[in-house]
């Protein structure tokens, strides 16, 4: 069997509009079946919770991801302080001094800088109690 | 159809209120289509009030928290479509008194007159179900080919076919063509 695609669409008006009126029962659907099924709708999705009550739980896993990298970001100066000092040799005071040039402006890191320059010209040996 | 992609997404994951208006807005929008359905399958509009709720608690029931949720994949009329049509038959068999038109022999149908419009739904009749089926579908509820196959969960090409051969019956019928001409 052939036919052309767009015969499906030619039909003229007023066959459409004859084909419309014979399928034409009158329904009447009554306020009552409405209601219930609208109810039905009502009480099915009555238990769900507002949205805003549902994303709490995602709301606090992100808070807590973005609280842990601000943590660590802030700790980062620190860490490459030390790292910094992870020499094979012991560190002296030309090491805080490169340090301290390179980390001039961060207060962070100046406070092990200056810790770190107190241990090296101490006359204690490391470790030992002052 | 985007529109009630939309509104059928609102149904799934939307809070009480929302999903409820999301899901009214729906049944206002097509229970005009569902009842109409269900007349062609069901001889009153009490059983067509029944099919009606029947098929709106499936649709509903869809829905979380009973269903997993619904994807539209087509217009939601080729969803609503067979699911009418099932809940009508059943409700037909059931009651088995409204006789089913393959039951009517051509020859127990009154011949068609020249009497107007009033004949088309003789000639209507007269169509074997499968290609009355098609053919009102795409004029009458004017569902695109894609949507009525996959309404009747058949192929792109056998709606094709069935169409062409009722617009043939139809285009052949001395009413269409006194109609064509007035």
């Amino acid at each position: 069997m052939t036919h052309k695609d767009n015969e499906f669409e030619e039909l003229p008006d007023s066959l459409i509009e004859a084909l419309k009126s014979a399928d034409e029962a009158v329904p009447l659907i009554t306020a009552r079946v409405d209601r219930e099924v609208l109810k039905m709708a009502r009480d099915q999705f009555a238990g769900r919770k507002p949205a805003w009550r549902r994303r709490p739980a995602w709301a606090a896993v992100a808070a807590t991801i973005l609280i842990a990298i601000f943590v660590v970001q802030l700790d980062q100066p620190m860490q490459q302080v030390n790292l910094s000092m992870q020499a094979a040799r012991p560190a002296d005071i030309s090491d805080v001094l490169k340090l301290a040039r390179e980390r001039a402006g961060d207060p962070a890191a100046q406070v092990e800088i200056d810790a770190l320059a107190m241990r090296v010209v101490s006359l204690s040996p490391a470790g030992a109690s002052q | 159809m985007n529109d009630d992609v939309h509104l059928v997404e609102i149904c799934n994951h939307g809070d009480a209120r929302d999903a409820a208006n999301a899901f009214e807005t729906l049944y206002k929008r097509h229970k005009d289509f569902v009842i109409r359905v269900a007349l062609r399958f069901v001889p009153d509009n009490d059983s067509a009030l029944d099919v009606l709720q029947e098929t709106f608690t499936y649709l509903l029931r869809k829905f979380p928290p009973i269903g997993p949720g619904l994807t539209l994949t087509a217009s939601l009329t080729s969803l609503l479509y067979p699911v009418a049509k099932n809940s009508a038959l059943t409700l037909r068999r059931k009651s088995d008194r409204f006789p089913h038109s393959d039951d009517v022999l051509p020859d127990d149908l009154p011949a068609a007159t020249n009497d107007g419009p009033s004949d088309i739904p003789v000639l209507l009749r007269g169509l074997p179900d499968e290609r009355r089926e098609v053919l009102v579908l795409r004029f009458v509820d004017d569902l695109s080919l894609q949507d009525i196959a996959t309404a009747l969960d058949i192929p792109l090409g056998t709606v094709k076919s069935r169409l062409h051969l009722a617009l043939k019956a139809l285009r052949e019928s001395p009413e269409a063509k006194k109609l064509l001409l007035s």
